[in-house]
């Protein structure tokens, strides 16, 4: 998470553990050779474009040979071009697609190709119901709501993260795929991954998934998780 | 040694600065078509191939491209940098590409795209007649065993029959990973992005 230029780790979705400067952090990454970094902005109801564009200069003079992945703010055609010539690979959208800004998404594909649109929804039961965070109202809504025809037809990758198991180590809830009729190798999940929830990962063909905990404590962890994936 | 890499306002550009100057190359990022000067001249490429070739056309880039190559001078493209050296590019309803290379760029199968890292094996002495025009032969690494980043929804098909072509994975063995053809290399990975794997190209192709 990258939060006023600084790094963190989120915990259930509302804890922070600080973890230095981007640079830092992402160096310390890459000489664990990670796959691919995500960035992401917590960009809440009260974000606003100077926050924004504080944390994309800084972004802008990170210098890695990682893929990169960004997202969080992006909510209008200004912010889009604000991102042009970052050292990012792939950018990610949450609130966009859920309110479906699909104009603000074409535009997007136009600039950086679909094959750059990744898809995050913040996913978690309540009231045994499957609802998704919208960032934008920091509200959530019902999963029924959700476009996915829509998301299918845009997005590259859609990565499925479980909030209430975020921070955690080999909790995430595989149940929760149940709700999404996406192809199983478009699918990225994150929030409570471990080497056995890799592991199913793996048995169930998802495209990838995204380690967000354990990273920056634990130099052996990237290693052996991309044992536990047979990579 | 310097390099002119284009800038047409499509992405990543920095990225190919870092990568440059971790092996101590002097970067010149061209905006303008009579900035270009260098022998070796770099064509990024991230987006959609109509917007892109519309950008190439419009800003003249195109004809400096064509240029460079036929004084032999040596370029590298780069993902789109590369499949816009083709003849056709299906993407956008179909984009004229600029033709360096024989070969036509299509969608990969089943709708979805390749982002992935691929193991990436090379001998120098594969490229047989093909060379990658380095003044310096000796003291270059001659044998890649890495992994490369790829980020693509388009594969670049070679009709260049005598020229040099890797081919990107088993799954995607229709598809070219990199072709060189005289001074013209192109690669649909992302050395940029390819950690040690890049930097050891980079440094062979130099």
């Amino acid at each position: 998470m990258l939060v006023d230029g600084m790094c963190y780790q989120s915990y259930n979705w509302n804890k922070y553990r600080p973890l230095g400067a981007l640079q830092h952090v992402v160096d310390m990454l890459e000489e664990y050779h990670c796959d691919e970094i995500a960035i992401i902005r917590p960009a809440r109801n009260n974000d606003s474009f100077s926050a924004f564009k504080h944390d994309v200069e800084v972004l802008k003079h990170i210098n890695t040979m990682t893929p990169i992945s960004f997202g969080g703010g992006v909510r209008d055609s200004k912010a889009l071009h604000f991102l042009k010539d970052l050292p990012v690979e792939r950018l990610i959208f949450s609130s966009a697609f859920i309110k479906q800004k699909i104009d603000l998404i074409s535009e997007a594909t136009q600039i950086f190709g679909r094959q750059a649109i990744q898809c995050l929804l913040p996913c978690a039961m309540k009231s045994k119901e499957l609802q998704i965070f919208c960032c934008d109202n920091a509200s959530y809504v019902p999963v029924k709501q959700l476009d996915q025809k829509i998301i299918d037809e845009y997005a590259n990758e859609v990565v499925i993260y479980d909030l209430l198991n975020e921070g955690e180590v080999d909790s995430f809830d595989f149940s929760l795929l149940d709700q999404f009729s996406f192809s199983r190798q478009k699918i990225v999940v994150s929030g409570g991954i471990g080497s056995n929830s890799i592991g199913e990962a793996n048995r169930q063909q998802l495209a990838s998934v995204l380690v967000d905990n354990k990273v920056l404590h634990s130099e052996y962890s990237i290693k052996g998780y991309k044992h536990a994936a047979k990579l | 040694m310097s390099v002119d890499i284009i800038d047409i306002g499509s992405g990543n550009i920095c990225s190919i600065k870092n990568w440059l100057e971790r092996v101590n190359i002097q970067v010149h990022i061209i905006n303008h078509p009579k900035e270009a000067s260098s022998n070796f001249l770099i064509l990024p490429g991230v987006g959609s191939a109509g917007p892109y070739m519309q950008r190439m056309k419009q800003s003249g880039f195109d004809e400096v491209v064509l240029e460079h190559v036929a004084n032999g001078h040596r370029l590298l493209g780069i993902c789109l940098g590369f499949q816009i050296m083709s003849d056709y590019l299906e993407e956008d309803g179909g984009v004229e590409g600029l033709g360096i290379l024989s070969g036509k760029v299509e969608k990969l199968p089943s709708n979805v795209s390749h982002n992935s890292w691929e193991k990436f094996v090379f001998n120098r002495s594969e490229l047989g007649e093909q060379t990658f025009q380095s003044k310096r032969k000796l003291t270059r690494k001659r044998i890649i065993d890495g992994r490369v980043f790829y980020n693509h929804e388009y594969g670049f098909i070679s009709q260049e029959s005598k020229r040099f072509n890797k081919s990107i994975c088993e799954r995607y063995s229709q598809y070219s990973s990199m072709v060189v053809k005289g001074a013209v290399i192109g690669v649909q990975f992302h050395p940029e992005k390819s950690q040690k794997t890049g930097l050891e190209l980079i440094s062979m192709i130099l």
